[in-house]
């Protein structure tokens, strides 16, 4: 992608003045002021220079049930990077609406131990505009550099539901698989708090997450936990063991409904008598709906 | 025994080698244990260990005596209790020059009081000590929630009106809801019952197995009282004279009509009843040892020889071992350095957490897979006699107050083997397993005298 046009931002855009700002591009594309792109902005946003506050990673790490370490957990760095992809995202000439993008998944090589202190270089690109089964789909990608070397690198799916882009084949349905849940090797019990308070760390003030008050305004029965508190716990419980380099990937499947007990399988795979890989699959403990899955694997 | 670089990776010396002394069992004392919010429900951990102690100094006269070292420890504590066991001897008859210290192990905190001070008298470091372990389920320590620590704490540090009233600015109502400690591990949000369920199922331990497990421990313990076994163990307190779980009238019919409490989520390999779990449970033990020139010179008797222990834990935190598994590996450790088997031992104690413990575990031995795979052994450690296995009892019977039951096992079989050894002229040995939380287990052997 050499064509990319490279725009640096003077610093990390406000998520709230984003959101503002998509709410006005929505409101003018459905009054017919503004005309939606079909193709990707051919452009890349880079802001250097990012610093963590301390303060903030350990509150994130206490929310995972994680260590206090001086390391940013993988999900941590998503967090700090997402400012960048939302200024992408909520372009004029991006082609898919922000509000009502549902969150696939995510693939992640976290290539290196970063240190809270670094100061951190964020791209973020979309790529890969495809036609879905429900609507059409983007890749979001985001490198991090510390001292000039790549240290993590992202890609985040989105589906705009009910969207089709002309000229974008639509993908058949995949045939729906049963959930058969698997022995659960732990458990979390997830309050109606957990979107609030995620939402205060990770800056995602989406109110599906909120309140089951404003969840309920747009249409769902309660509030849902954030999928990247799903990741950031998830990968926690396994960052532990997994020597650096590693990658993971997530998948989502069905929204975790707060409050709620979400079951949760995690298989370490050994090779040559070392940790290798870890597959983890979470579901709902009473509706035996899959919420997600993925793994861990070393580099 | 052929045996694989796993279980003889630890030290090859017998712990009975040459220059070390012997450690010997002279007697316990224990108080009766109660179910929680029982007849101790208002009994401290603190009272309830200085009155194990107290019967202790009775029976075996130690008023005013320095002892070598006493060790004990809870797993449930108040931050007041953090000298809980000074405390406790400072209360005693026993002189306050007698050192202290806590220890902490989980459900293994008894057995590894016992085999530190052992180790020590080995060392010749002390000639004498006190072993023992007390806990309160009734009388559990309550935090408050997190939310409210952290507002306290920034209050405490708090200097200005301005900064006080930020930090109160940051309370919550939930935030005055309280932590009450619960049997959940930290890593895996299952508590012991769920885990274990877990490990029950993956072994096939049918339900029928755990209730005839759970009702030879009722009538194994209720016989030892009636024949009087424990009157010289146990000294009765708070209005108990026996162990108030103790259900000497249970039978299969009663046990088998319980619904399963834990892994509900398994349907029909759900098997974990009350009857077969044990209950939260209030108590104290202790375990008086000393060298033998002590015994002798106090004219004191001596039970049995605390021969070795070993300990051990597994990798239970994404399932790949059950989380109360750890003593099945720490067995066969401990039986290949001392260069014994199974056929070597006259009774073998194996803590009934669940009864699905101990069936796993005897499942386990039994397992030419497991025993392979996961042991490394050529061939499976075999079977136990059942017939050898808690011939008094345990801890379904018994109850668990969890750092207490490792003072009443080791007691409870020093005393079995002595009274073998002096009916039968021989010397018998013991084997002893205790599980604990966070995937640890510590076994240990006694031998009589």
């Amino acid at each position: 992608m050499s064509t990319r046009e490279a725009i640096a931002l003077p610093e990390l855009p406000s998520l709230s003045k984003l959101y503002v700002s998509a709410l006005s591009t929505a409101a003018r594309t459905k009054l017919g002021a503004l005309e939606r792109s079909h193709a990707l902005p051919h452009v890349q946003h880079t802001v250097t220079g990012v610093q963590v506050s301390l303060e903030h990673v350990t509150t994130f790490q206490h929310l995972l049930h994680g260590t206090v370490r001086d390391s940013l957990p993988s999900v941590f760095v998503h967090s700090a990077a997402f400012p960048v992809v939302m200024s992408v995202l909520t372009r004029p000439d991006f082609p898919l609406p922000l509000l009502g993008m549902v969150h696939l998944g995510n693939r992640v090589r976290h290539l290196r131990s970063i240190d809270y202190s670094e100061p951190l270089a964020v791209t973020a690109w979309a790529e890969n505009l495809a036609g879905h089964h429900a609507g059409t789909c983007v890749d979001v990608r985001v490198d991090v550099q510390a001292a000039g070397e790549n240290v993590w690198e992202g890609t985040s799916t989105y589906l705009a539901k009910g969207l089709y882009v002309p000229g974008l084949d639509k993908a058949s349905r995949p045939e729906r698989q049963d959930f058969v849940p698997p022995q659960p090797t732990a458990k979390w019990r997830l309050g109606p708090e957990a979107g609030r308070e995620y939402a205060a760390v990770s800056g995602d003030f989406n109110p599906i997450h909120l309140s089951a008050l404003s969840a309920k305004i747009l249409g769902l029965k309660r509030s849902i936990a954030h999928g990247m508190y799903l990741a950031a716990r998830v990968i926690n419980s396994v960052e532990a063991v997994a020597a650096e380099p590693f990658a993971w990937d997530i998948e989502f499947a069905a929204p975790v409904f707060l409050p709620a007990t979400v079951a949760l399988r995690i298989e370490d795979h050994e090779a040559d008598g070392r940790w290798d890989s870890a597959d983890f699959t979470g579901w709902g403990e009473r509706s035996h709906r899959k919420h997600f899955s993925g793994s861990v694997r070393a580099l | 025994m052929a045996a694989s670089p796993d279980v003889s990776a630890a030290s090859t010396d017998s712990a009975a080698g040459a220059g070390i002394r012997k450690a010997v069992v002279i007697g316990g004392n224990r108080i009766p244990f109660a179910r929680a919010n029982g007849a101790y429900t208002n009994a401290s951990n603190q009272d309830m260990l200085t009155a194990a102690l107290d019967g202790l100094v009775a029976r075996f006269g130690l008023q005013d005596e320095r002892i070598g070292e006493v060790a004990a420890g809870a797993v449930l504590k108040h931050s007041r209790d953090f000298n809980l066991t000074r405390e406790a001897v400072l209360g005693s008859a026993l002189s306050p020059e007698t050192p202290v210290y806590d220890l902490q192990q989980a459900c293994a905190t008894g057995l590894e009081t016992v085999m530190g001070l052992a180790n020590k008298i080995k060392l010749g470091q002390i000639e004498s000590g006190i072993a023992g372990g007390v806990d309160s389920a009734s009388d559990a320590p309550i935090a408050v929630s997190e939310g409210l620590r952290a507002v306290l704490l920034e209050l405490n540090r708090a200097k200005t009106l301005q900064q006080k009233l930020t930090a109160v600015a940051k309370l919550r109502p939930k935030d005055l809801a309280p932590n009450a400690p619960g049997t959940a591990e930290p890593r895996t949000g299952l508590s012991m019952g769920e885990h274990q369920a877990l490990t029950t199922a993956a072994w096939n331990i049918p339900r029928e197995a755990q209730d005839e497990l759970a009702l030879a421990s009722h009538k194994n313990l209720a016989a030892a009282y009636d024949r009087g076994f424990f009157d010289d163990l146990v000294t009765p307190y708070h209005g108990l004279t026996r162990d108030a779980n103790l259900r000497a009238d249970t039978s299969l019919e009663k046990l088998g009509k319980l619904g399963p409490v834990f892994g509900k989520s398994l349907g029909e390999k759900a098997t974990m009843t009350a009857g077969n779990s044990t209950p939260l449970t209030d108590g104290a033990s202790t375990v008086l040892i000393g060298s033998e020139d002590y015994a002798r010179a106090h004219d004191l008797p001596m039970l049995a020889d605390i021969v070795d222990s070993e300990a051990a834990a597994v990798d239970f935190v994404h399932g790949k071992e059950g989380l109360l598994m750890a003593p099945a590996y720490a067995v066969p450790r401990l039986l290949a350095r001392n260069n014994l088997t199974f056929d070597d031992f006259d009774y073998f104690e194996i803590h009934e957490a669940f009864a699905g413990t101990v069936l796993c575990h005897l499942a386990a031995w039994e397992s030419e897979e497991f025993c392979r795979n996961k042991l490394g052994l050529d061939k499976p450690l075999g079977a136990i006699d059942r017939s050898k296995v808690n011939v008094n009892g345990s801890s379904l019977a018994a109850g668990h107050p969890f750092a207490a039951t490792g003072g009443r096992i080791v007691a409870t079989l020093a005393k079995l083997l002595h009274e073998k050894a002096a009916a039968e002229g021989n010397r018998g040995r013991g084997l002893i397993s205790v599980c604990a939380a966070g995937g640890q287990g510590v076994v240990a052997i006694l031998e009589a005298r």
